[in-house]
């Protein structure tokens, strides 16, 4: 079910919030956030419901080990354990058949015979954001982050909260364990306008801004090869407001609906195409998981502590990683290690950098990613390739059907990507005119969700 | 902004998101429910969806329905989003008490045989008197039962559960199969189960049950923003993402011509014969003690590809379906027509006057289509005057 779904608007939301506010007390609340969150699942694929409910047990006995046991090997075991089956879940799934295919090609130059079966497998929606909640909570646990919880339902809860569910964002059981524990005192309307707020801006951003771009430049990069220089440009720098106001839109939604649930979910994205550096963008970025690969892993691997050569492993292998999280393609791997290699780059020249004017610190830094993105963006290397090619030789090629709507559209975009405030920097008081006037765009948004099956946001493949 | 409400001692917000966008969706909602109260004729093209929205359980459309519509257009033209390329045409579309596509009084007449198939035994672009089973009872004398509906699997259940509401003359049903439509199989145990205890249903009670399902999933509101919104996919404002569905392509003498995508490529595509249906279909049918012919109809791509401007080549065991087909029914010695080469043939012809069996805009055989094809089965079927008064069909003694 997607947040931009009348069933969603106009059945599961009405009916989760009135049971919700209607029930007393912690516990008939967290068991029904945790119904609520299975019952979102299950409109995907209602057999995997068992696989994050296995997920959700390993990890709440975990953490009750953690509880229980003081002695370091036990703890330890309470560690590797769940977070080995989370990510043998997460890596069977999403990467089985990537490694598969990538060992028959392998086996045969070592001179073995063996083919490993490539599996007619379905990745499970969310794995990949509900798997990095378990293992945040187990090691939060065993780091003494937090203290793990004895309610089963409420860890359920945190785990199958639907608004962050199925894409984000990664919140760590710390930030939203006093929302849980309030539960029962949280008011509902303080944070009813706010929420509204927040996810009236995340549906207009999602189906006004991105959907329309989607339209355009979905059918150009269809036929890439028959592209011109200024269509391939127009469409990377679509996808570039696309991606980002659809996942913006979507973590907008995100929090919109934790405020009506009387919980703060963190911030997703600070405005990254105002950052002035690649390092500067990343922070910006799917904080949520830039800031999960830096403390799980980039740290843990010894960070910037050590010489400059491990600070550039250290950042190549976690950005490598990034890559390969957002799916099982070489070409993530590669869009990692060029982020990889944009990081260590700006290390090496940081105070040249930041002496240019700020305007060609952003533009730079914009422009990078871009490039970036075209990678990301690319269905194979056949198309990476010919994308950029086509960027940086000219091709007379064919118009693009919409690109006058694309322009006024990338226009709008821009305005509120570089200059405007973001979701988390207004105050979310507005004036009745305001009022109005989201009122109608909202109601242009329904008009489109009435007239069109609902676009599925794009970081629900990841 | 607050404003007061009552006494002024409770203060509401009312101009704020938290109030106005619920209170919004609730409007529409509203807006949205009562629409479904109302008729969608408006809101419709062509008769098909209008009739098919409370469509009783076991019938083809709602009963007892009069659709006129002046304006009505090819299901390709809508497919695609071609307006363009629409062929407006009139058309009257007539059901009767049991929801099927026929004259209300064909109840009172004893019927010589039941023609069951998908939309081409419906007729679908065709107004109720050029329909294929209006040209049979014209052309033959004797009343063919219209019981074409959208399932293009046809179940003998389902037949005999009409039958049994027929004044029967005699106990054929012709079966219509058109090439391009899903390869049948037969249905599950759970699937005959479900058709037989429909068939058992009061028919008050199938009529509410289709009132139900169509107010449940129908929604005029619906149909009225994908008409605005497939008005800016156009291919100018926004790119026409629905041009995907349909081949367009041209013919030698210049015209555009619009076929299904998914019926082209299935064209194309080496098709294995599943012919348990078929021999299901004959047995539960002979159980029953009906006879049945089959008549096979080449689907548009089939007839027009030759003329068609560079067309695809085909490729080797491909677009040879209803061919084969027709051979494994003759060794099952199940009674069998194939109107490919005679519809072929005269495709060239009338194409050579600038005239068509088929709706350019439509994947359908228009009135010339279906009194060409009349008129072979009249040809080669022997269901003459005389077989008209007898109970049992001779078309299965001559093969």
């Amino acid at each position: 079910m997607l947040f931009n779904s009348l069933a969603f608007l106009y059945a599961f939301l009405p009916i989760t919030y009135v049971v919700f506010w209607r029930l007393t007390g912690k516990m008939p609340r967290y068991v029904w956030l945790a119904i609520s969150g299975y019952v979102f699942y299950s409109f995907w694929n209602y057999k995997f419901c068992s696989l994050m409910l296995f997920s959700t047990t390993v990890s709440y006995l975990a953490g009750r080990g953690l509880l229980r046991w003081r002695d370091p090997g036990r703890r330890r075991l309470c560690v590797v354990i769940p977070v080995a089956l989370d990510l043998a879940l997460l890596g069977f799934f999403k990467y089985g058949n990537f490694a598969a295919a990538n060992l028959n090609g392998v086996l045969p130059w070592l001179g073995m015979r063996a083919t490993l079966p490539i599996l007619d497998l379905v990745l499970p929606v969310g794995i990949s954001f509900y798997t990095f909640h378990t293992i945040t909570y187990i090691i939060d646990s065993y780091r003494g982050a937090i203290t793990p919880t004895r309610n089963f339902f409420k860890f359920a809860a945190y785990v199958s909260l639907f608004s962050q569910l199925v894409a984000g964002p990664i919140v760590r059981f710390r930030q939203i364990d006093q929302d849980f524990e309030h539960i029962d005192r949280a008011d509902r309307t303080a944070d009813l306008q706010t929420g509204w707020s927040f996810f009236v801006i995340g549906l207009l951003e999602k189906v006004l801004i991105a959907d329309t771009i989607a339209a355009v430049i979905d059918p150009a990069l269809a036929r890439y090869a028959e592209l011109s220089t200024v269509s391939a440009w127009l469409c990377v720098l679509g996808f570039a407001y696309q991606v980002y106001f659809d996942f913006g839109g979507y973590s907008d939604m995100a929090v919109g609906l934790g405020y009506m649930f009387g919980f703060r979910l963190p911030q997703n994205f600070n405005s990254p195409y105002k950052a002035t550096d690649i390092a500067d963008l990343w922070r910006r970025w799917h904080i949520s998981l830039s800031s999960f690969f830096r403390d799980y892993v980039y740290f843990p691997l010894g960070g910037s502590r050590g010489s400059r050569w491990l600070t550039a492993r250290n950042l190549m292998i976690t950005m490598v990683l990034v890559g390969l999280w957002h799916g099982a393609n070489w070409l993530y791997v590669i869009f990692g290690a060029y982020q990889g290699l944009l990081l260590i780059g700006h290390r090496m020249i940081r105070a040249r950098w930041q002496r240019l004017p700020q305007w060609a610190q952003r533009s730079a830094t914009f422009g990078l990613w871009l490039l970036g993105l075209a990678i990301f963006r690319a269905s194979g290397f056949g198309m990476a390739a010919a994308l950029l090619e086509t960027m940086f030789t000219w091709h007379a090629g064919a118009g693009m059907v919409g690109a006058g709507a694309l322009i006024v559209t990338l226009a709008l975009a821009a305005v509120i990507a570089h200059w405007a405030p973001n979701t988390f920097e207004i105050r979310h008081r507005w004036s009745p005119s305001w009022v109005a006037g989201c009122a109608v765009l909202f109601g242009i948004c329904l008009f489109v969700l009435y007239g069109a099956r609902p676009a599925p946001y794009i970081y629900f493949q990841f | 902004m607050t404003t007061s409400i009552g006494t002024g001692q409770r203060r509401r917000p009312v101009w704020q998101l938290g109030f106005v966008i619920p209170c919004l969706l609730a409007v529409v909602g509203l807006a949205d429910i009562g629409l479904r109260f109302m008729s969608i004729d408006p809101f419709t093209f062509r008769a098909w969806e209008a009739l098919l929205r409370n469509r009783p359980p076991g019938a083809a459309f709602e009963p007892n329905r009069d659709y006129d519509n002046a304006r009505s257009y090819g299901d390709l033209a809508a497919l695609g989003n071609f307006p363009a390329l629409r062929q407006y045409r009139v058309e009257r579309f007539t059901t009767d008490a049991l929801g099927f596509r026929n004259p209300p009084r064909i109840l009172n007449e004893e019927i010589s045989a039941i023609l069951a198939g998908d939309s081409f035994v419906v007729g679908s672009g065709v107004n109720d008197d050029e329909t294929l089973s209006s040209r049979l009872t014209t052309s033959m004398g004797c009343v063919v039962y219209n019981a074409g509906s959208d399932a293009g699997r046809v179940v003998p259940d389902e037949i005999l559960s009409v039958a049994r509401r027929l004044n029967l003359r005699s106990r054929l049903v012709i079966r219509l199969y058109t090439d391009g439509a899903a390869v049948p199989v037969p249905p599950t145990r759970r699937e005959i189960a479900a058709v037989r205890l429909i068939g058992r249903l009061p028919a008050d009670v199938r009529a509410v049950a289709g009132k139900v399902r169509g107010f449940l999933t129908v929604s005029p509101l619906q149909s009225l923003s994908g008409r605005a919104w497939k008005a800016i996919d156009n291919g100018r404002i926004l790119p026409n993402k629905y041009a995907d569905n349909v081949v367009r392509a041209t013919l030698v003498n210049g015209d555009t011509m619009l076929f299904q995508a998914t019926r082209v490529d299935n064209f194309h595509r080496r098709r294995d014969l599943s012919l348990g249906y078929w021999r299901w279909l004959r047995e539960d049918l002979s159980k029953a003690g009906f006879d049945l012919f089959v008549v096979l109809v080449p689907g548009k791509y089939e007839v027009y590809r030759p003329f068609l401007v560079d067309p695809q080549p085909l490729s080797p065991g491909a677009g040879d379906y209803l061919n084969r087909l027709e051979r494994a029914l003759r060794a099952m010695d199940v009674p069998v027509l194939n109107l490919t080469p005679f519809l072929s043939g005269e495709a060239a012809r009338s194409l050579q006057r600038g005239k068509y069996l088929y709706w350019l805009d439509d994947n359908h055989w228009n009135a010339q289509g279906t009194a060409l094809a009349a008129a072979a089965i009249r040809a080669q079927w022997p269901l003459t005057a005389t077989a008209c008064n007898t109970t049992r069909s001779p078309a299965v003694q001559t093969p």
